[in-house]
C-alpha cells in the first residue's frame, strides 16, 4: 500500500508575513533595476540599420510602433552616379525618363529629381513622405552604385528596449550603435 | 511488470503544466517571429518576368567551363597563339581553352585589364599605369602614370597604338607604343560634337576593330560609341531597356568584345546576360541570359552593383568566353549548329 507523503507543516501568520515582505522587496528592486537599465541603454546605445545586410524586405515601412515609420531612406551623394535613368527613381520600365506619378518607383512620390547639367540629374529624399520601404534601395542597390540606404531617423525614434522592426528583420541588420555615433552611414563603394 | 499511472500531487501536476506552457509558448513565439520575417514583401521590387530568356534568342550552348586562376577576377582577353589571359587577383595568367594555365606574372597590385600584341608582347593595366612585358613574362617597361584619378578598366592594342580606357577621367587615353599619351579621346566637347562618356561605376571598355575605329561602351548614356584613334565621334548605337534588346539598369553595357566578322558581343551587370549586336547595332540574338548566373545576380547587393558583372573575349573562330565575375567561372561558348 502506497503510504502519502506527509503534509507540510502548516504556515505561520509570521512566516507568512515575512515572505511576502520578502518576494515585494525583491520585485521592487526588480523593477527599479530594470528601469534604470533600460534608461542607461536609450541613453547611451541606440538602434541602427546595417546597409550591408539589409534586405530590402519592406518590413521597417509596416512593422515599426510608430504610425509612419521612424525608418527612412537616405542617400549618400558621394557614392550616387547621378544618372539620368536612376533606377532607384524610376520604375523597372518606365514609359519614358520623366517625373509623370507612373514612371517612379516611390509609391509615396518622395524622391525629388533636379536636373544639374546634360546627362545627371539629382536625388532627394522628402522625409515626410518617406515611409521606409526600401524599394528604391532596391532598384539603386540592384544596378547602381548602392547610394540609397536605410536608416532610422532619431529624431523619430522612440528609443523601444526591443525595437519591433529589429525582431522581424531577415538579415538580422538591426544593431545597438553609441548614441555618440548613430548613423551606419555609406561613403564610398569599392571597386 | 505492468507500469501503473500515479497521479502526482497538485503541485507537480501545476509546476508539469507550467512548463509544458512556457514551452509551447517559446515555441508558438518563434513561429510567430520567424513567419513575420518571411512574410511578402508588399514593396517587392519585382523584375521576375526578366529572370528568364526566350529560348529562341539563346544562340550559343556551353561546351566547357573552368575556374579563373585566382579569387577576384576582373577580365579575359585573347592571346595570339590562341590562348586566353586572365586578370584575377594581382596575378595575369594564360590559360589554354580547356583551362590549364600557363605563364603567370605577379603584380604588386591587382590587376585590371589587359592586352595582347599580334608580336606577342603583353599589356598589362594596373589601377593607374600600365606595365609591359615580352612574351615570355619579363618586364620591359612600365608606363608612367596620368594622374591620381586615372582608374584603367580595358585596353586595345594595334600594331602601333594602344589604347586605354580610363574610367576616373573619363576618357580614352592613346598611347604611343614608348607609353606616350598622344591624344585623350572622348572628352566633352560641345564644338566637335562629342557628348562625352558618363560612368557611374567602373567599368569602361575599349575595342579597336578591322575598320580601324574604336569601339567604347559608354554605359551611363546604354550605348556603343565609334570614334576615330583621332578623338572624331563618329556615332553611336544603342538603348536603354529592361527588355532582351536594349541595355538595362542605371549603366550598361558593361564590357564588350567584337567577333571577327565586326559584329558586338555585350556584357551587362544587374541583369547579368550577353548578347550579340549586328555591326550596326541591331539585336541578333543571347549569348548567355540572366538565368546563366544566378549568383551572379545576387550579387547586386546588399551594398552596391560594382561587385558584380561579365566580361567576354572572342577567339579567331568566334567562340565566345564568358568571364563571371561573381563566381569566377570562365564558359567556353559555341554558337549553336
Amino acid at each position: 500500500m502506497n503510504q502519502r507523503p506527509p503534509a507540510d507543516p502548516p504556515t505561520s501568520r509570521r512566516t507568512f508575513l515575512r515572505n511576502g515582505a520578502r518576494i515585494a522587496a525583491m520585485t521592487g528592486l526588480g523593477a527599479l533595476a530594470g528601469v534604470v537599465a533600460t534608461r542607461s541603454t536609450a541613453e547611451g546605445w541606440v538602434w541602427q540599420i546595417d546597409p550591408q545586410k539589409c534586405l530590402r524586405c519592406g518590413n521597417c515601412a509596416t512593422k515599426c510602433v510608430l504610425e509612419q515609420s521612424a525608418v527612412k531612406c537616405v542617400h549618400a551623394f558621394a557614392v550616387c552616379g547621378y544618372c539620368n535613368l536612376c533606377t532607384g527613381y524610376f520604375e523597372p520600365e518606365p514609359n519614358a525618363l520623366t517625373t509623370a506619378a507612373e514612371n517612379q518607383l516611390c509609391p509615396t512620390g518622395a524622391i525629388k529629381r533636379s536636373f544639374v547639367e546634360d546627362p545627371y540629374y539629382e536625388y532627394t529624399i522628402d522625409e515626410k513622405r518617406c515611409i521606409g520601404c526600401a524599394k528604391c534601395v532596391e532598384g539603386c542597390n540592384r544596378f547602381g552604385n548602392g547610394s540609397l540606404f536605410l536608416q532610422i531617423r532619431h529624431d523619430r525614434c522612440v528609443h523601444c528596449n526591443e525595437c519591433a522592426i529589429a525582431r522581424t528583420c531577415p538579415g538580422d541588420a538591426f544593431r545597438r550603435v553609441p548614441a555618440q555615433q548613430p548613423y551606419l552611414l555609406k561613403t564610398n563603394h569599392a571597386h | 511488470m505492468k507500469r501503473e499511472f500515479q497521479l502526482g500531487s497538485r503541485r507537480e501536476f501545476f509546476s508539469q503544466t507550467a512548463g509544458a506552457m512556457a514551452i509551447l509558448g517559446a515555441i508558438a513565439a518563434q513561429r510567430g517571429q520567424a513567419a513575420e520575417k518571411a512574410a511578402k514583401n508588399p514593396f517587392a521590387y519585382d523584375l521576375s518576368h526578366l529572370q528568364t530568356t526566350d529560348p529562341k534568342l539563346i544562340a550559343y550552348e556551353e561546351t566547357a567551363r573552368w575556374k579563373a586562376p585566382h579569387a577576384e577576377a576582373r577580365r579575359i582577353a585573347m592571346g595570339v597563339d590562341d590562348s586566353l589571359y586572365v586578370c584575377s587577383g594581382n596575378y595575369l595568367t594564360a590559360v589554354s581553352h580547356s583551362g590549364e594555365r600557363g605563364l603567370e606574372i605577379a603584380a604588386p597590385e591587382p590587376t585590371r585589364c589587359c592586352a595582347i600584341a599580334k608580336d606577342g608582347t603583353i599589356y598589362l593595366g594596373l589601377r593607374d599605369h600600365i606595365e609591359v612585358f615580352d612574351p615570355k613574362g619579363a618586364r620591359k617597361a612600365t608606363w608612367e602614370s596620368p594622374g591620381k584619378k586615372t582608374w584603367l578598366t580595358g585596353i586595345a592594342v594595334t600594331e602601333n597604338e594602344l589604347f586605354a580606357a580610363d574610367a576616373g577621367n573619363r576618357v580614352i587615353l592613346r598611347y604611343d607604343k614608348s607609353g606616350k599619351i598622344v591624344r585623350r579621346i572622348g572628352e566633352k566637347n560641345k564644338e566637335r560634337n562629342i557628348p562625352g562618356f558618363i560612368i557611374p561605376s567602373p567599368f569602361f571598355d575599349v575595342e579597336v576593330s578591322r575598320d580601324g575605329l574604336l569601339r567604347v561602351n559608354n554605359p551611363g548614356r546604354h550605348r556603343m560609341e565609334l570614334y576615330t584613334p583621332d578623338g572624331d565621334f563618329e556615332g553611336a548605337w544603342g538603348s536603354a531597356a529592361m527588355g532582351i534588346a536594349g541595355f538595362c539598369g542605371c549603366c550598361n553595357p558593361i564590357n564588350l568584345a567584337l567577333l571577327p566578322d565586326g559584329r558586338f558581343v555585350t556584357c551587362e551587370k544587374g541583369l547579368p546576360r550577353v548578347k550579340i549586336y549586328s555591326a550596326d547595332g541591331q539585336f541578333e540574338s543571347v549569348v548567355a541570359g540572366v538565368e546563366s548566373f544566378v549568383e551572379n545576380g545576387k550579387a547586386c547587393g546588399p551594398a552596391d552593383c560594382t561587385a558584380g558583372g561579365l566580361d567576354a573575349a572572342v577567339d579567331p573562330q568566334g567562340w565566345i568566353y564568358i568571364l563571371d565575375l561573381v563566381t569566377g567561372d570562365v564558359r567556353v561558348m559555341k554558337r549553336k549548329a
